[in-house]
């Protein structure tokens, strides 16, 4: 485990001395503000429910530039020869990796917590669904997030990385509007299970259902594992 | 007690292109070895090999006992590595990076100070300790790659040139610190500069196209090429006669004349000698009694022509198979 810290604690300085981070941080912020603003002050709708849901997109967008370079950079400036070749095993450097990630986007959930004080000052929204949408929202970018850190290990260029993350991403966003295109009541399930906006859906009205809080946490586990096996197999 | 690297009859393939061909040979500790071969022979491959960087596609890579196929996790902790390229993270400072490299050799809190401290006095690192990576310069850079591969006190060091992009101060100080590592360890260290290996090397490995051609210690290799050794003279005689005479001298195997400038007569001879007995006196003789002979010089062979040799049979023998 101490192989698999150091891999996290050499992350979190890399983040925080490369002006991506803050960019990132930024643009999702603002991205986010200017929802909230327009779903709450505009329509009057003093929920964050379109707000989470706009977030989801936008999260589909803004994960892949956080992580393009987790893989991609290391064999570009060739420190994947020092990684691959210290005593650390290919999970510890993928757990490592994906807890840096997982930290960075934890700032940007905690970023977001201010869009709640208007909330609370004029209006009277649900706690418990506002927490349920915030368990939604961090199981999506974990699934997001080991999605992209295992398309970056396949490319040492970080764009070709982000390129394919992207339309992954956005493609498991919106593969549930495929059910109304089916007749085939198998497809339609699959379709519908494998759907990351309609999972995130249940939590936005307020249901923690464990069907898709095991879903996203499979995800992750897959993505999580090919990302080790890959670095296995690249020996 | 095996050796702290040994490697049998490794090779290493991409499809059906073999980079490394049926490769064996052992460092011991306290020994260090120079690995030499041209661009392109395998060095490096087989340095990745023995570092657990990639895998021998058959045959055995066994570092300080282990089987790098199966235990490279536990070969890792006994291994110092310094890739061709410094492997440095730009973004950190230099204590945070080699802190970074530290904690995942396990070297204890109680014991990183003390081992950073090793490192980059022998390294010479105290003015950059806080510098950022990127703001180093290039033989600071290869100085900070061997502070981490020096990290952890690794019985094995494995060196892809070392000594790159140093100037001459800091060459002699990088072969000081080799030196005295190889005392107690087993280093293998790969290099296009001969003389750093008859300077620094207790044994040579040469490579070519994937072949290693000859493993034995400097003096040795030049010795066993003494078979080749050339003299030289120069002399005021016509180019045929002097041709039929030196071809006559007992152990000449090979004369090649050419013209000196200026003179008509003058000619510069290289002639290639069997090893042993007193051929340059047999010249001489033969020379000096019929025309004027100017100079005379038998070459001993350095390790460049030993190198050359070596490397020329080899790509010799590549061609025919």
């Amino acid at each position: 485990m101490n192989g698999a810290l150091a891999v996290f604690q050499k992350e979190l300085i890399t983040y925080f001395r490369s002006p991506i981070a803050y960019f990132v941080v930024a643009v999702f912020l603002l991205g986010t503000g200017y929802f909230f603003t327009y779903n709450v002050f505009l329509t009057g709708d003093a929920t964050m429910d379109e707000t989470f849901r706009n977030m989801g997109v936008l999260l589909t967008l803004v994960i892949p530039v956080i992580t393009m370079r987790l893989f991609a950079a290391e064999y570009s400036a060739k420190t994947m020869e020092l990684l691959a070749t210290l005593p650390l095993r290919p999970w510890q450097i993928v757990a490592g990796k994906f807890m840096g990630a997982m930290t960075m986007f934890g700032l940007i959930i905690v970023g977001t917590l201010v869009n709640l004080v208007p909330l609370y000052l004029y209006g009277n929204p649900e706690t418990t669904t506002i927490l349920s949408g915030y368990i939604g929202f961090a199981l999506l970018g974990m699934a997001c997030l080991a999605i992209g850190q295992f398309f970056s290990a396949l490319t040492q260029n970080q764009i070709i990385a982000a390129l394919i993350t992207v339309p992954v991403l956005l493609g498991f966003w919106f593969i549930g509007n495929l059910q109304n295109f089916q007749t085939s009541a198998v497809l339609q399930e699959l379709f519908a299970y494998l759907s990351f906006s309609l999972h995130f859906g249940d939590f936005i009205r307020g249901l923690v259902r464990s069907e898709a809080v095991v879903f996203y946490l499979v995800v992750s586990a897959i993505a999580l594992s090919l990302n080790a096996a890959y670095l296995q197999w690249r020996r | 007690m095996s050796a702290a690297i040994s490697l049998s009859h490794v090779s290493k393939r991409y499809g059906s292109r073999y980079i490394i061909h049926d490769v064996s040979f052992s460092v011991e500790k306290g020994e260090i070895v120079g690995f030499l071969g041209p661009n392109g022979a395998g060095k490096t491959t087989t340095m990745r090999m023995i570092a657990g960087y990639t895998t021998a596609t058959s045959g055995t890579v066994k570092v300080a006992g282990f089987d790098m196929a199966t235990e490279n996790e536990k070969a890792a902790q006994r291994i110092g590595y310094l890739p061709e390229h410094p492997p440095l993270y730009d973004v950190l400072d230099v204590t945070s990076y080699l802190r970074f490299v530290a904690k995942v050799k396990g070297v204890t809190p109680a014991r990183q100070n003390s081992d950073l401290e090793r490192v980059i006095s022998a390294c010479h690192l105290e003015a950059v300790t806080s510098r950022e990576i990127y703001k180093l310069s290039k033989g600071y850079r290869q100085r900070l790659g061997l502070a981490q591969a020096l990290l952890g006190e690794p019985d094995v060091l494995l060196l892809d040139e070392p000594t790159a992009g140093l100037d001459p101060g800091q060459i002699h100080e990088t072969r000081e610190v080799i030196r005295s590592f190889g005392n107690s360890h087993a280093v293998l260290l790969s290099t296009h500069i001969l003389h750093e290996v008859t300077l620094i090397c207790d044994k040579v490995a040469i490579i070519s196209q994937g072949r290693l051609l000859a493993v034995d210690s400097p003096s040795k290799l030049q010795q066993a090429s003494q078979e080749t050794n050339r003299v030289s003279i120069e002399a005021t005689a016509p180019k045929e006669a002097l041709e039929q005479t030196l071809r006559g001298v007992d152990g000449v195997q090979e004369v090649h004349v050419t013209r000196a400038p200026g003179a008509d007569l003058r000619h510069r001879v290289e002639c290639l000698v069997e090893v042993g007995g007193d051929v340059e006196s047999r010249i001489a003789r033969a020379v000096a009694g019929r025309w004027e002979l100017h100079y005379l010089e038998r070459q001993q062979p350095t390790l460049e022509n030993v190198f050359l040799r070596y490397v020329s049979q080899g790509q010799q023998r590549g061609e025919t198979q």
